[in-house]
């Protein structure tokens, strides 16, 4: 199918792979600046208290140390939605919230410095769950936000931002079912993305205000447009990213580690390095959110949804920066995923004494997924219904629409993907497999196997702007100045392949800038899926000013109009005269450069999909749940890299995925406040020794995107997963679960219930 | 981590006797898979000034069989267990044990002795310093245990005083249901023997400052027995035991003469499951004398708010090991 490229759909080899595999690459942990200090930060062993008193005295006088910062000595930067995150608080909020910061010649210097400031607190209650933070009288994190309860919408989404469902008529909905069915369900476990890399950032501060600021991120722009709203929008921000050692949308949480580094630099008037250890990262950096889903649902025999009503509760931990956002992109995701005509979704962002929640990929569609299958399944066992039929009968075909997250009605115009879910079902054989509403697939014992599934789509694939540059150098190379980021993805080598697809060049003549504001052009970032359209556009764009460019300039010297002439290989001729023709050398002089610009609007009348199905199997005598099988079903419209898009298709366990359904939680003692698991054996994170079955289905149907008909799919595997492992769950033992993730504790309790039921129903 | 001096012993006696000067100040390193740990965190008030490498210490990395013994290095590494012949045909056991530790990096590295007197996992005691403070516990002497009060879903439910951390050691619980006993080497040249699970105190090791782990003494059973190591852990593989069992039986046709039956993952030390042998002891022994034997085996656990169900665990684990000697 992909003959007719000559890059794109083949495999070919990942840039900066050799130097991945041969340690090479340079992430955050070997960037050094010359001069630079080490910063570390003193963390509260309160989850709610008010600082009363600090003395750095002996912590400034230590031989070394060059700033030690409190917050009575810190500029007034503020971020966050709304505004609560400061570069440091006279409250802190969350065991590990940052107390003071030093600036050291070494982390050494730094830690012994830490244990020379003396802190004073002042102890208030703290509430870690949303029923306490909500409860009549309970303690106020911040004064602006009554309730514990944040402003709903972001200014970012504009004035109608999502921060709810009110569609149609829910009480004629209701009328119009065949079964309603109200329950509650739950995602709370609070998992961490956990990317390898630790999040880091070196500020170098510039008098008067001018700083430079290295990431470790996976969009340099956004992460520069974060940092200047939190800066009063009075400092000049040029931020650079490397290659980043994952994020998985959360290295955006660096926030606060940026302003406090910056305040350091400063103070200290040198580059300042701060990086947070994995302990850090573990229990004191961004977390997924947690939800809690309260709905009803009505549903028609034909397996037609009726209505949906109900309140979305979402805990973002001590502060906001985007929880309102992934409510509103949730809230449209619903509607992609389960076509209704009627909702009435309420929300509520509630804040607790904890580790922020924020951006993880699945952005908020994930967790409300996660929640409101449990309770459709319900209704669908109720009527004997096949979740794959109602996902598949649901799903966002062409022709429908949906709000999106800025409150607009976007008409769909993408592909049906009903066949890829039909292909997913045929290379599983969910027909052979399902059995029914909590219906075991297999019982051997002790042993009982369950099938699941789960969809999600994005729209956010052509979210937001991407500018690209394309140069064209006369040696006959190109080089792509683009913001994109590596975080793991193998993106930017995806941009290049476009690029050298649209010049025809071979691929290693076509390089790419380091993402630099300073240097490369706005860009939104690898952020939902956009990497592929989005950011492709503008790469393909860029590329074809370029060439246009070229080929008016060749019109004189080879006396052809443009359009008449190709280019391939660094040369330019006639349309099939490859034998003839010139060098660009010769065409654009050695003293010449080409620059094409490229430009992507935001398009949200696209939408990826994942479904994904599972088998597990549950042991009813240990509790134990393994993972057996996994198949991934997908409509890429054109695979642009095979290899990468398997690689995304398989990164569906961990980051923050199907595992949060199995193992992955964040384990925070009511007790104390503190995060109990922070640590890598404590925290349960799969291991490449322990890996289910694989398989991925893609089709590549054609889709009017841009002129390779592709899609991004990767930000979604994760999101069906989780739902999807916990009806297989459910069915495995007979018993419906609507809490994750499946601990042993969980699934024997659940096995005792069925049991006890079972001998009640004996009885009577 | 907080700076300290770190020596070479050269002998087994040299690092005694450095460690015994250095009061309770000094830390014996072996393979460092846990101590470095343990280091980095600062979960002790006080870091070790001292750090005595064992490293270049000879003669105590050998598996070796002597008369009705096997005996085994304390620097013997978790690696060289889990390959030995000599322990594949005498002692089964300990194979498995060794090769359910962590990864092949940390069995490659990990040593016996290492293993048996590693720190407890418990995540108050564990909590690390930099982010907000160490947590005191009454196994640091400062103040009580907080897992009673909090989520104990890992601690203990047999035998815990005052802290209710559970040995973490694979090793430990294989070892004990052999009857093994550990040599501790002292500063002045002594030598005592203790059984393998009187090794753990319900706060401590018996170790004083300055005595070390010389060696591991396992008698070779006088006829072949039937011998299985389960562990179940939250995830597979790399993980601490919720809950383990080693199970060795001595076979009489469908009989048993004699059974040990040890849990891990429950107690402060290696749990003998004294009821559940009995139950095998003498009779014959099939699939409902191995649900008898997990029945007795959890008799008399005391569960706290959220780890009773070790205890269906534990009783699954026993049965299943019991039965996998049956089928062996």
């Amino acid at each position: 199918m992909s003959d007719e490229y000559r890059y794109i759909g083949k495999p070919t080899p990942r840039r900066d792979a050799p130097q991945i595999v041969t340690g090479s690459a340079t992430f955050f942990g070997d960037l050094v600046v010359p001069g630079m200090l080490h910063a570390k930060v003193l963390r509260s062993p309160h989850p709610h208290a008010l600082v009363t008193e600090i003395d750095v005295a002996r912590a400034r006088g230590l031989s070394g140390v060059k700033a030690v910062l409190t917050h009575a000595d810190v500029p007034d930067w503020r971020a966050g939605t709304p505004r609560h995150l400061r570069v440091l608080d006279s409250t802190v909020r969350y065991v590990g919230d940052p107390v003071a910061l030093v600036a050291a010649t070494s982390e050494a210097v730094a830690e012994e410095a830490l244990g020379l400031i003396d802190v004073s607190y002042e102890l208030l209650p703290a509430v870690f769950d949303l029923d306490e933070a909500l409860a009549e009288g309970a303690v106020q994190l911040y004064a602006d936000s009554p309730g514990n309860v944040l402003r709903p919408g972001t200014r970012w989404f504009g004035p109608d931002c999502l921060t709810g469902l009110a569609i149609g008529d829910v009480e004629a909905g209701f009328a119009e079912a065949e079964v309603i069915v109200e329950g509650e369900a739950s995602y709370a476990g609070l998992p961490n993305p956990l990317p390898p890399e630790s999040p880091g950032v070196v500020a170098q501060w510039e008098e008067p205000d001018r700083v430079t600021l290295w990431l470790s991120t996976q969009a340099a722009h956004q992460e520069k447009m974060i940092i200047h709203a939190a800066f009063g929008r009075a400092v000049d921000v040029r931020t650079i990213g490397g290659a980043c050692g994952g994020s998985y949308g959360s290295k955006f949480m660096s926030i606060q580690l940026i302003m406090q580094a910056t305040a350091l630099s400063r103070a200290a008037r040198r580059p300042v390095r701060l990086g947070l250890t994995k302990e850090e990262h573990l229990a004191a950096f961004g977390l997924r959110i947690g939800s809690r889903v309260r709905a009803k649902v009505g549903l028609r025999r034909d397996g037609a949804l009726t209505a949906i009503s109900g309140e979305w509760l979402v805990d973002t931990g001590h502060y906001s920066l985007t929880t309102q956002a992934q409510v509103a992109v949730g809230c449209g995701e619903a509607q992609v995923a389960l076509r209704c005509p009627n909702w009435d979704l309420r929300t509520k962002v509630v804040c607790t004494n904890r580790p922020a929640s924020g951006i993880v990929r699945g952005f908020g569609g994930q967790e409300l997924k996660a929640c409101l299958l449990p309770i459709l399944s319900r209704a669908l066992a109720e009527l004997d219904l096949d979740p794959f039929d109602f996902l598949r009968r649901n799903y966002v075909k062409p022709g429908d629409g949906y709000f999106w997250r800025d409150g607009r009605w976007y008409d769909y115009r993408g592909n049906d993907y009903t066949p890829a879910m039909d292909a997913g079902a045929e290379a599983f054989g969910w027909r052979e497999r399902w059995k029914g509403w909590l219906r075991p697939t297999e019982v051997d014992g002790p042993l009982r196997t369950g099938v699941g599934v789960g969809v999600h789509g994005n729209v956010d694939i052509g979210e937001s702007v991407s500018e690209a540059y394309v140069r064209l150098d006369p040696e006959g190379r190109a080089t792509l100045y683009s913001s994109a980021s590596e975080h793991g993805t193998g993106q930017p080598s995806n941009l290049l392949k476009m690029v050298a697809e649209v010049l025809q060049l071979p691929l290693e003549r076509v390089t790419l800038t380091a993402a630099d504001t300073a240097v490369t052009p706005y860009d939104m970032g690898p952020v939902g899926s956009r990497g592929t359209y989005a950011m492709g556009s503008a790469a393909i764009k860029a590329a074809e000013e370029a060439r246009r460019q070229l080929l008016t300039l060749a019109a004189a010297n080879l006396d052809a109009p443009p359009e008449e002439l190709e280019t391939r290989d660094g040369r330019v001729f006639r349309l099939g005269r490859a034998d003839s023709g010139a060098a660009w050398m010769a065409i654009m002089g050695p003293e010449r450069t080409i620059m094409g610009h490229g430009r992507f609007e935001p398009d949200f009348t696209l939408a990826n999909c994942m479904m994904t199905f599972v088998e597990v199997r549950v042991d009813t005598e240990t509790g134990g749940t393994e993972l057996l099988r996994v198949v991934n079903a997908t409509d890429a419209g054109r695979i642009i890299d095979p290899a990468g898009l398997e690689n995304q298709l398989n990164g569906c366990l961990g980051s923050a995925g199907i595992d949060t359904a199995l193992f992955e939680e964040t384990i925070i003692d009511r007790t104390t406040g503190r995060v109990l698991n922070a640590n890598l054996i404590d925290y349960k994170w799969r291991t490449f020794a322990h890996l289910p079955q694989m398989r991925n289905v893609v089709l590549e149907t054609p889709v009017d995107s841009h002129r390779f008909h592709a899609i991004g799919v990767g930000e979604v595997s994760t999101a069906p997963g989780p739902a999807a492992v916990l009806m297989a769950v459910s069915n495995a033992l007979g018993v419906p679960l609507a809490e994750y993730p499946v601990t042993p504790e969980k699934v024997l309790a659940a096995w005792k219930r069925a049991m006890d039921a079972q001998a009640g129903e004996a009885t009577r | 981590m907080r700076s300290f001096t770190h020596v070479t012993a050269g002998s087994l006696a040299e690092a005694c006797a450095l460690l015994s000067e250095a009061g309770g100040k000094g830390r014996a390193n072996a393979g460092g898979t846990d101590l470095l740990g343990v280091l980095k965190d600062g979960i002790h008030a006080q870091g070790p000034e001292l750090i005595v490498d064992l490293k270049a210490v000879s003669g105590l990395a050998e598996v070796s069989r002597e008369g009705d013994e096997v005996r085994i290095g304390a620097l013997a590494t978790l690696a060289s267990l889990d390959r030995s012949t000599l322990l594949r045909e005498t002692l089964p056991l300990l194979v498995q044990a060794a090769h359910a530790v962590g990864t092949p990096q940390v069995r490659t590295m990990g040593t016996v002795g290492g293993n048996l007197c590693q720190e407890v996992r418990c995540w108050y005691y564990r909590y690390p310093r930099h982010v907000g403070g160490p947590v005191g516990c009454l196994r640091k002497g400062d103040g009580p245990c907080l897992a009673v009060k909090g989520d104990n879903r890992y601690h203990g439910v047999f035998g815990g005083r005052g802290c209710f951390a559970v040995c973490p050691s694979d090793l430990a619980v294989a070892l004990t249901a052999l009857g093994a006993v550990v040599d501790i080497a002292g500063p002045d040249g002594s030598r005592r023997e203790v059984a393998v699970e009187d090794l753990y105190e319900p706060t401590t090791l018996t170790l004083a400052p300055g005595e070390l782990l010389a060696e591991v003494r396992v008698p070779v059973p006088a006829r072949p027995t039937r011998q299985t190591f389960l562990k179940f852990t939250v995830r597979e593989p790399v993980d601490f035991a919720v809950v383990s069992v080693a199970a060795s039986l001595d076979r009489d046709g469908p009989g048993c003469r004699d059974a040990r039956i040890v849990l891990g993952g429950v107690s402060p030390r290696p749990h003998r499951a004294l009821q559940a042998e009995e139950v095998l002891r003498g009779g014959d022994v099939d699939d409902q004398t191995a649900a008898r034997a997990g029945e007795a085996a959890v008799a008399g656990a005391k569960p706290m708010r959220h780890n009773a169900y070790k205890i269906g665990i534990a009783r699954t684990l026993v049965e299943r090991a019991v039965r996998a000697c049956l089928d062996a």
